[in-house]
């Protein structure tokens, strides 16, 4: 194989989500190498890990993200890609740390103080983790305080705010107010099933959106 | 019988039962598309790899299961509509119109708690936490399916009950749901007294174990459980609204 024809056939793991060999999904690529093995052969032929992050991964997470949004695929088929993607980093993780590879930008994300669901902000942080950005999760019941803390150790980040609960769009709210009061600069995505558009609008947030591709769109426009 | 009689048979069963429920966690029945409906799938959407994978991981569950569930019942209780407040004791919930309005024809209300205890999470955690997030967002929607069933148990084992006595049961509600504010959770929590099945409440009104359930339910004659009504809740950003 070329390294065209590998960065192919990567791209084409971390889309169907094969691991690595040992992996038994998916059935159709049973025994073959995986996103681990092909990664690793793909920087010993001398391939730039940029062009490996770029051509073949990110191209392929961008798909998994758009074929969600169209639903032709669900969440495990994306989360099983994610974890491909996940076993390629690894090898790129050295990279990473010497600069020769960098990420799009940070992205901070957390589920709003009173609120614990997750699941949505993990698909979030996941795609965008994906998508080539660097993702700080703080995790769930995240009041403004511990929001500002990491916007200070991360001035250039990108904030986004989930809630899943009526009652915790009020907390969103309080937070995005204290946020934008002492870093006026910062954009603050929202999203969470209740959370719209127009609460966007009403509370002075930056971006919204009702999935993680559209987050990763709304992402990647500010740095294009 | 006359109610007053009925009235104190009920009292009589109350004193002798309430607190803990025996759950059996080898009873516990959690089925699959359930799973799959969490994960926006339906039965047709599954592959054998992904029912394999939910199955396995089921199993793992029911061993890690550790049901509690308790509840007590408030003889004395006060409505004032307009303001959607129910008095219990001396503790007064600010609950919303449709909480309100299917139980305010309550004879008693009944206060539960229920929990899987803590290990189902902590191993979906751990799973998370070593990459494999899908096996992880399954073991955690099992979890979450379980503290369902165990409440569903308490709910028909009380139902059950007052069927002897010609009497029904209500829905059952949590704060957070229907727009009855979640931070009523610590009056609840406060009337349960020493039936919280150990569950902790964080300062913004969460449970700790998170697969616990809490909530209200009514018991009195005529009282039937009825499907949720979503025209007449008040709750405009509802994401259940209509479903
Ligand atoms: C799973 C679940 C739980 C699980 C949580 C598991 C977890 N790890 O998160 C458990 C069982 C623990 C739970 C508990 C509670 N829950 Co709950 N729960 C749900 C449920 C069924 C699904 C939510 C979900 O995960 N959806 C799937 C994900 C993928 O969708 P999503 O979160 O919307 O995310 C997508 C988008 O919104 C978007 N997105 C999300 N975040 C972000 C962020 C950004 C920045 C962007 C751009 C996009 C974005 O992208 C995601 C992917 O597409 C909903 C009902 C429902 N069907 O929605 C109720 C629901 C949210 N829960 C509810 C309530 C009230 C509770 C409790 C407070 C009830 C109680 N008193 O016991 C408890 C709290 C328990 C506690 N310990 O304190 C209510 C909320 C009512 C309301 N309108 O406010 C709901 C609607 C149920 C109902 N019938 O009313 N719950």
């Amino acid at each position: 194989m070329n390294s065209e024809e590998l960065l192919a056939k990567l791209s084409e793991c971390v889309e169907f989500g094969k691991v690595n060999k040992n992996a038994p999904f998916p059935p159709a690529m049973k025994g073959m190498d995986g996103a681990d093995e092909l990664t690793a052969q793909a920087l010993e032929m001398g391939v730039d890990p940029v062009d490996i992050l770029n051509n073949a991964l990110i191209g392929a997470m961008d798909k998994v993200g758009e074929k969600f949004s169209q639903k032709k695929i669900f969440v495990p088929q994306m989360l099983i890609s994610a974890k491909a993607m996940n076993a390629a980093m690894e090898h790129l993780k050295p990279y990473f740390q010497s600069g020769q590879v960098k990420r799009k930008g940070k992205f901070i994300i957390g589920t709003v103080a009173g609120d614990l669901h997750d699941i949505g902000k993990n698909l979030v942080a996941m795609i965008v983790e994906g998508a080539g950005w660097e993702v700080i999760d703080l995790g769930v019941d995240v009041n403004a305080a511990k929001f500002m803390q990491a916007i200070d150790t991360n001035p250039e980040a990108v904030v986004g705010l989930s809630a899943l609960l009526t009652t915790t769009m009020a907390s969103m709210k309080n937070i995005v107010a204290e946020i934008k009061g002492k870093y006026p600069e910062v954009k603050l995505i929202v999203g969470g099933a209740p959370v719209t558009e127009a609460f966007k609008t009403e509370i002075g947030a930056d971006g919204y959106s009702d999935d993680p591709q559209g987050a990763v769109s709304y992402l990647n426009a500010l740095v294009a | 019988m006359t109610d007053k009689t009925v009235n104190s048979d009920v009292n009589q069963w109350f004193a002798h039962n309430q607190g803990l429920v025996d759950i059996l966690p080898e009873k516990v029945v959690v089925e699959p598309y359930r799973i799959l409906k969490g994960m926006g799938m339906q039965p047709a959407d599954a592959d054998d790899y992904l029912l394999d994978l939910i199955s396995n991981e089921m199993e793992a569950c029911k061993k890690k299961l550790m049901p509690e569930a308790a509840f007590n019942v408030h003889f004395s209780h006060q409505f004032s509509p307009g303001k959607y407040h129910i008095k219990l004791d001396e503790i007064t919930f600010k609950t919303s119109k449709i909480v309100y309005s299917f139980l305010k024809k309550s004879t008693y209300l009944v206060l539960f708690s229920c929990t899987c205890g803590p290990a189902i999470e902590n191993y979906s955690r751990e799973l998370m936490k070593e990459g494999n997030s899908l096996e992880g967002l399954i073991v955690d929607l099992i979890g979450s399916e379980m503290a369902e069933w165990i409440t569903e148990e308490v709910h028909l084992f009380i139902e059950k009950a007052m069927e002897q006595f010609g009497w029904g049961v209500s829905n059952r509600y949590s704060p957070g749901y229907c727009n009855w504010p979640v931070s009523e959770q610590h009056k609840l929590f406060a009337l349960l007294g020493e039936n919280n099945c150990g569950i902790k409440l964080t300062p913004t009104s969460l449970m700790l174990p998170i697969k616990s359930v809490s909530g209200m339910l009514g018991i009195g004659p005529g009282l039937k459980r009825l499907a949720y009504k979503c025209n007449i809740c008040d709750d405009k950003n509802c994401i259940m609204r209509g479903k």
